[in-house]
């Protein structure tokens, strides 16, 4: 938008749409996504307001940038402009849950603190732990397609995600799924809208499958002097009839950062405040299993003596320790904000390569790296921590980044989720990906013709 | 048929591939399902190169091509029209790699899901989706149709076990989404593929995961002597916290017709029976069985038996299996549809097909997947009676709508197709339909690859056919189906 004019006047009709005290223009305090203030923050409380002010962007070609928890608003490309902050929070609320079913469905604005406490009055759960869930949103989770350490035995959320609604950029209300456990009913937009970063409809609405909560669990952290010596371990629970529920490596260099953050003291301050220290040397395989005594007896008999300790779920240790690990990013970003983190996706025989690469790209290019992620997937979360003495250049960033992707095994993909924006123009943040460019962006233009949802934020 | 495509498709494939006669095309007119309709030909590529060349000339002559597997799809999905080719994915059957340390497996459309499985036995690892016609149908149909099977209820249908895929677009572009990556970055183009019914492009190659074969299997045979306690049992297990890898239902008609069919143990007098599996480690197995055993008897089961060995257990399972055959040898006709509802309502449902059944005096036999709420009442009519036909229809559509009516779906894993086209806008407003449409335009603008298909926008036709087809690929010992 051009004009002062041409703003007050979009904010009287978006006023229109979901009340006056629903609209705030840049000079109050609107987020800023990468740096960039959007023009007008608009809040509204149902898919059909959503799909008013969408229609009335569409209609003028402003882009809109959805808006749920804002845990995940910085990772993408810089956008060129935001004319419109679409705020989904007051689409909130648990919308139809029957613990007989073992089905939920949740209006977009929900945290995901909220549904599992409303779950666990039934001893039921998400089996869901990306970081941050007390403010990240249904809505927001589902766009982003972030995940935890359970995404090892029950996938992501696209693997237990029913239904879903949502708004397209031309203002229609559309739904796929429904509310029953088994569906091939129309095309699976689920899994479309699922990691598609809000480029393809505004989510105000989903439905998953619940699943009962496990009685008890137990946690092994099981300690290696080398990376090889990890992975082979690895190798052999994958292997071996054992089904734990959670299966992650962490690198020397992570174990300082699975604490409580601890916010940075100086924000505008180059250096970090705390100088990362020298990494040790010992590589973790830790494991989570659920059952009884019996079952976890055998866990222990199973894995011998590689365990070092033991974490029970009567313990809040348990609990604390799998809270860093989902928080090792937030750890990371909240002591280094120049770090860079990065999220891969590769075949199971990909992750030791992939942490060579890590290995040998960081300290090229001035970074301390640390790694925490599942073992077993290839979803790792990759930190690289600037040396202090040394503050990397933006180009370093790209350099590192480009050395590390020419390192990664075939059919890997990585992408950067946090770097300082100072750096993202020049690199791909997104890098490539195994899948067809040409579709994806077939699909973004026939559902998006005008580009106006996250325009030159995601891969599309 | 144009005979310029004909001499094309011949040139592309070889002479021998190519069916065109009208005694060749008539086994080309059914699938599993009861639509029927003669294609103009069947073409049978080889390798990928030739079904994008097929589709290239398809794309050029603008002549509908309609994807097609073992053809015991239920929906009629691989039904074509007398100017459409079928082109048939049966020659290519290889399993391409069998990739253990990173768990996958890289087939062509053609190969048969029993195949995979059989593959990876010795190597303690199977392919987890287990249609029941799993010794004829082929991966890429499964992936067409994101097929379930009873062991989806732990593990998951075809779509949370396909990480990769080839596929041909209607214009002959060869195009990959995904890999042996559990995911990757960008859309999820493989997981919105999968389920597509051959709508949105032609699966040349598939990456499917492989799962560990767990260490200790068993099953439960629960007996009732009606029909609402096993029912209730299936909401009092869901509850309890247990998930059961496979929680199947069959009422007492379905039973009898089993048993005399295969004679495997069922109690010919029960009201109804639940086959409940579970499996994992041997000590999880063990408790879960005695807590599974616990809640039947609390829910008024009669008797629960447990499988003693591996014999006893396959065979309880072929029993399930075989349902539909065996109905086959009693029934000259039947008429399936696989409607979904909220498992609570397991028990409601039933009374209402049982009052739909005696409303119009036809025998409706229940087996279906009890811990998903995937129904399939099985619908006995004579094709010779026009006013039993007439009545089967509209019992199957009187189930479906009080699927619908309990916030259920009309298919949970035999697709939609032809055969519940006209049904799609019961489930899903215009909006949502004219959403699906722009996305399938974005790969098929011209719909030329199966068209008429899952999205309404024209007329329907229908017609009867009997059972399925006849098992093709037999279990290999150890393999678990």
């Amino acid at each position: 938008m051009s004009t002062v004019a041409e703003t007050a006047s979009l904010e009287r009709e978006l006023a229109a749409i979901s009340g006056e005290q629903n609209v705030s223009h840049a000079e109050a305090d609107t987020p800023a996504i990468n740096g960039v203030v959007p023009a007008v923050s608009v809040s509204v409380s149902s898919a059909e307001q959503a799909a008013a002010v969408l229609a009335l962007a569409n209609d003028r070609g402003l882009v809109v940038a959805p808006a749920g928890g804002f845990t995940q608003q910085d990772i993408g490309g810089v956008p060129e402009r935001v004319d419109i902050l679409l705020r989904t929070e007051r689409i909130s609320g648990i919308q139809t849950y029957d613990p007989g079913d073992l089905t939920i469905s949740i209006n977009a604005g929900t945290t995901f603190a909220e549904v599992q406490a409303g779950l666990a009055e039934h001893k039921q759960w998400l089996p869901y732990d990306a970081a941050n869930l007390d403010r990240a949103t249904v809505g927001g989770c589902v766009a982003t397609g972030a995940a935890g350490p359970l995404k090892h035995a029950f996938g992501g959320l696209r693997d237990f995600c029913i239904g879903v609604q949502f708004v397209t950029a031309e203002g229609k209300v559309a739904k796929g799924g429904g509310m029953v456990v088994k569906n091939v009913a129309g095309y699976d937009l689920m899994k479309l809208m699922n990691g598609s970063f809000g480029t393809l409809g505004v989510i105000t609405r989903a439905n998953f499958k619940v699943f009962p909560q496990p009685r008890q669990t137990r946690t092994f952290v099981c300690n290696f002097s080398s990376l090889a010596e990890a992975v082979e371990f690895r190798r052999r629970v994958s292997q071996s009839p054992l089904q734990p529920i959670c299966l992650d490596i962490i690198s020397p260099g992570a174990a300082e950062y699975l604490c409580d953050p601890q916010p940075a003291k100086d924000p505008d301050h180059y250096a970090p405040t705390q100088a990362a220290s020298k990494p040790g040397s010992t590589w973790q395989i830790v494991l989570r299993a659920a059952g009884s005594d019996n079952v976890l007896a055998r866990y222990g008999r199973e894995l011998g003596p590689a365990v070092s300790r033991t974490l029970d779920s009567h313990t809040k240790e348990e609990d604390q320790f799998w809270r860093w690990v989902r928080h090792f990013e937030s750890s990371v970003l909240a002591r280094h904000q120049n770090a860079m983190v990065m999220y891969t996706h590769m075949p199971i025989q990909g992750v030791a390569p992939a942490l060579h690469a890590m290995e040998k790209a960081a300290p090229d290019y001035n970074f301390i790296p640390a790694v925490v992620g599942r073992a077993a997937t290839g979803n790792l979360v990759l930190a690289f921590m600037p040396l202090s003495v040394d503050p990397p250049s933006a180009m370093q960033y790209a350099n590192c980044v480009s050395a590390f992707r020419g390192m990664l095994p075939p059919g890997a993909s990585a992408e950067v989720a946090h770097c300082p924006k100072e750096a993202k123009p020049h690199f791909d943040v997104w890098g490539t990906t195994p899948s067809d460019m040409g579709i994806m962006k077939a699909v973004k233009k026939a559902i998006d013709p005008k580009n106006i949802l996250n325009r030159g934020r995601f891969i599309v | 048929m144009d005979s310029s495509v004909i001499r094309q498709l011949r040139k592309i494939v070889g002479h021998e591939a190519v069916l065109d006669r009208p005694e060749e095309l008539m086994l080309y007119e059914y699938d599993g399902g009861i639509d029927r309709s003669r294609p103009g030909a069947v073409v049978f590529p080889s390798t990928t190169e030739h079904v994008a060349g097929i589709m290239r000339l398809a794309h050029a002559t603008k002549t509908p091509v309609v994807p097609r597997g073992a053809g015991t799809g239920l929906s009629g999905g691989a039904i074509a029209r007398k100017e459409a080719i079928v082109l048939s994915l049966a020659r290519m059957n290889k399993i391409l790699e069998i990739d253990v340390e990173n768990q996958r497996a890289v087939v062509q459309p053609g190969v048969v899901n029993l195949e995979v499985s059989n593959a990876t036995t010795k190597l303690g690892y199977f392919y987890a989706p287990d249609p029941s016609s799993q010794k004829a149908c082929t991966i890429g149909g499964n992936v067409a149709e994101n097929s379930g099977g009873p062991h989806t209820l732990a593990l998951g249908v075809t779509v949370n076990h396909v990480t990769g895929l080839e596929v041909v677009l209607p214009d002959g572009r060869i195009v990959y989404f995904g890999g042996k990556a559990q995911d990757s970055t960008g859309l999820d183009l493989t997981g919105f593929f999968v389920g597509s019914e051959g709508t949105m492009g032609v699966a040349t190659a598939i990456t499917v995961k492989l799962t560990r074969s767990p260490e200790h299997v068993t099953t439960l045979l629960a007996i009732y002597n009606t029909v609402q306690d096993a029912a209730n049992t299936v909401v009092a297990i869901t509850q309890s916290g247990i998930t059961p890898a496979a929680l199947e239902m069959l009422d007492g008609w379905m039973v009898r017709c089993v048993e005399e069919n295969v004679h495997a143990g069922y109690p010919m007098d029960a009201a109804a029976v639940l086959l409940i599996e579970l499996e994992g480690l041997k000590e999880a197995v063990e408790e879960q069985a005695e807590a599974v055993a616990a809640v039947c008897t609390q829910a008024k089961a009669r008797e629960v038996r447990r499988a003693r060995d591996e014999k006893e257990r396959q065979l309880l399972w072929l029993g399930r299996k075989t349902a539909f055959g065996a109905v086959g040898r009693v029934a000259p006709a039947y008429y399936t549809q696989d409607g979904v509802i909220p498992r609570t309502k397991v028990p409601a449902t039933l009374a209402e097909i049982e009052r739909i059944s005696q409303h119009y005096g036809l025998i409706i036999g229940n087996v279906f997947h009890a811990g998903d709420g995937n129904l399939h009442p099985l619908i006995l009519f004579d094709p010779r009676n026009p006013k039993q036909v007439e009545d089967a229809h509209k019992a199957a559509q009187e189930i479906l709508a009080c699927c619908l009516n309990f916030g259920g779906s009309i298919t949970g894993e035999h697709g939609v197709g032809i055969e519940k086209m006209h049904l799609m806008p019961a489930m899903f407003t215009e909006d949502d339909l004219q959403v699906m449409i722009t996305l399938r335009n974005a790969y098929n603008p011209e719909s030329i690859l199966n068209p008429q298909k899952i999205i309404p926008d024209l007329r329907y036709c229908r017609e009867i056919t009997g059972p399925l087809p006849k098992p093709k690929v037999e279990a290999a010992p150890g393999v678990r189906q």
